[in-house]
């Protein structure tokens, strides 16, 4: 058990992380493709991290698959929901988080772990893309800007102009609104994240904060998001660089588990 | 087995073309009356001699509705008004109206303006559906309705008829708890799905066939060897629970509907008419009887301790709540309710539905973690 190599294969809706597993424990790869379910990125990403490792399929003991795409990978051995994997890579990557908070290309999710990394409740948002991944990357074409900018936009806003809507389509013409009115486009980027933290804190309320708090998923990746949400929650927000991954991780280690059970 | 699969299949049948029940009784010169959800004494109907046929809304996109009902009222009744407003409901007599929630309250007013040709027939009952006076106001508007029904169908209805029909009604309820528990047993035999269709059949047959149907199902099941347990036990809720593609992700995930707590299957069956000497005075009682609805006055919500003792009494690993999008009634009794779960540790998941839902991805991932969350 303790070689045997896993690989955890997340497919999301924007983007494709597939992650290499040894023993169990130590990640021997992982690549990260930003095209998602129905593209070429769940290939390409497995190819990478098998590239890296210098591995190839035949060496895994088994493929694990979740995300938003995971009933077309194509060879899975186990298909897991996105909430379980995220539990079980939350808990690999910081184990003390009791709550974690994973926003991805087109929803949020709230999770409240036991020990190990036990599922014990979790909620999910709105069938809708606000307060998700997909919300900012439309903001920032409005913007013109990258949505890999905003993080740093957020740092230098000297104020905030507050976004109100909710729903994306909505908060889409308020932010053209304030730009024709000449907004501070580092005050909109903050009032924009705030929008974010405060649809984020509602969904996390709901099924109670318990600290400490961890945050997962491509959205993990701006601080802007997570400083707006520790402001909302009160609470300080704990954030791996593994972020990202953990859902290709904790599919990763379920593989490994069920190989146990097996043997 | 085969036996089984072919009753389960013409239920199916029933539930995929309720019309042809309509047209069918249209045919043999009987009269139809549409029956809205929730608690309207169908016995009156059945009793006057014209079929009650169930209105519970469908899986459709609506465009119509939107000239009378916002956005944010319910599926249930954009669907019911749509079908009204496109004809499709064409041939009833009349249709009954329960005013229990604000857009139910709306429905009469709607319809009146949009449908018109189809007369309306308000089922008013007590708030206080369990003090004396509660009960007597109920049973006077009760005894309203079968007026109405008896212009309509140019009847004069006896209450030795009426008492007959409470008979009858009755025995389904009770063909229907029996079934519920033989599919529960056997659930290598019953789907979630079909176990909902068999129940759903019985608002667009005529009750007595539909529960010589039943009978026959139940007995066949019984001859079935034993089962062994098998898959996770679920106990759903809500007011509606009947969407294939939900119920198929359920099964799919393992899971078997142990029991329900749902407004279109136990919201029936559960509580019987009792039998008394003004059989109108019974159906009255009725409401004042049963529990378990978030349609009724509850100020105890005695509907949470009901589901706690369902859920365990099935030896339930959980309860799905199909949320009704857009359902006050069922959103304030949420937080209660599941407060009352939490504390009894039964785990609870809601799922959001409409029945003008055409994705069901995020709802498969939902369920998907909760079975992968019981298994542990
Ligand atoms: S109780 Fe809820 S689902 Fe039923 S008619 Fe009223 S709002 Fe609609």
């Amino acid at each position: 058990m303790a070689d045997i190599l896993t690989m955890g294969m997340d497919v999301g809706s924007t983007t494709s992380k597939c992650l290499i597993l040894r023993g169990g424990k130590d990640i021997a790869a992982s690549a990260l493709i930003p095209a998602g379910t129905g593209t070429s990125g769940p290939r390409r990403a497995l190819e990478e991290a098998l590239e890296k490792a210098g591995l190839k399929r035949e060496d895994m003991v088994c493929v694990t698959a979740t995300g938003y795409g995971r009933a077309t990978f194509p060879g899975a051995d186990y298909t897991v929901s996105e909430l379980s994997c995220h539990a079980l890579g939350a808990h690999a990557l910081d184990g003390e988080a009791k709550t974690v908070i994973d926003i991805g290309g087109q929803d949020a999710k709230a999770l409240c772990l036991g020990p190990e990394g036990k599922l014990l409740r979790f909620l999910m948002n709105d069938k809708c893309a606000a307060g998700t991944g997909r919300f900012l990357e439309v903001m920032a074409r409005v913007l013109e800007k990258d949505v890999s900018d905003l993080a740093e936009m957020d740092a230098l806003a000297a104020g905030m102009t507050p976004i109100s809507s909710t729903c994306t389509v909505f908060a889409e013409s308020e932010v053209i609104s304030q730009l024709a009115k000449g907004a501070d486009l580092c005050d909109l980027v903050k009032g924009i994240h705030r929008s974010v933290a405060v649809r984020t804190a509602s969904l996390m309320h709901r099924l109670g904060v318990e600290a400490p708090v961890a945050m997962t998923g491509g959205v993990a990746r701006n601080a802007g998001v997570v400083r707006a949400l520790e402001k909302e929650l009160g609470t300080p927000i704990r954030v791996s660089p593994l972020a990202q991954l953990a859902g290709a991780l904790g599919a990763a280690i379920y593989g490994w588990r069920k190989q146990g059970e097996r043997e | 087995m085969d036996k089984v699969k072919e009753m389960l299949s013409e239920l199916h049948s029933v539930c995929a073309d309720p019309r042809a029940q309509l047209d069918a009784a249209l045919a043999r010169g009987r009269k139809a009356v549409g029956v809205l959800p929730y608690f309207c004494p169908e016995e009156l109907v059945y009793a006057a001699g014209m079929l009650p046929f169930g209105l519970w809304g469908a899986e459709m996109q609506t465009s119509l509705s939107g000239r009378y009902y916002p956005a944010f009222t319910c599926s249930l009744l954009h669907t019911a008004l749509e079908m009204g407003l496109r004809g499709q409901l064409a041939g009833l007599s009349a249709i009954m109206v329960p005013l229990c929630c604000d857009s139910l309250k709306c429905f009469g007013p709607n319809w009146k303006y949009g449908v018109g040709t189809v007369p309306v027939i308000d089922v008013a009952w007590a708030q206080n559906r369990k003090t004396e006076a509660g009960e007597e106001f109920t049973r006077a508007r009760f005894r309203r309705v079968l007026g109405r029904l008896e212009e309509i169908s140019g009847k004069t209805v006896s209450d030795g008829e009426i008492a007959e029909a409470v008979a009858l009604y009755n025995e389904n309820r009770a063909a229907l708890r029996a079934f519920s528990a033989a599919a529960a047993a056997h659930p290598e035999a019953v789907s979630p799905l079909q176990r909902c269709e068999a129940m759903k059949a019985g608002y667009f047959m005529d009750r007595a066939a539909h529960t010589a149907k039943l009978r026959a199902l139940t007995e066949a099941l019984c001859s079935l060897p034993e089962s062994p347990r098998r898959g996770l036990r679920i106990v759903t809720t809500g007011i509606l629970a009947d969407s294939p593609a939900l119920l198929g992700i359920l099964e799919d995930a393992g899971c078997t509907v142990a029991d329900d707590q749902v407004a279109q299957e136990s919201g029936f069956f559960r509580t019987d008419t009792p039998v008394t000497a003004d059989p109108v005075v019974g159906l009255a009682r009725r409401l004042g009887l049963a529990e378990g609805c978030s349609v009724l006055f509850d100020p105890g919500k005695e509907r949470g301790r009901e589901l706690v003792k369902l859920a365990k009494a099935a030896g339930a690993d959980g309860v799905l709540w199909v949320m009704a999008k857009f359902c006050d009634p069922e959103e304030f009794d949420y937080v209660p309710v599941r407060r009352m779960l939490e504390e009894a540790g039964i785990p609870l998941l809601a799922v959001e539905y409409d029945q003008q839902t055409a994705s069901f991805e995020q709802a498969r991932s939902a369920i998907e973690a909760f079975a992968e969350m019981l298994r542990g």
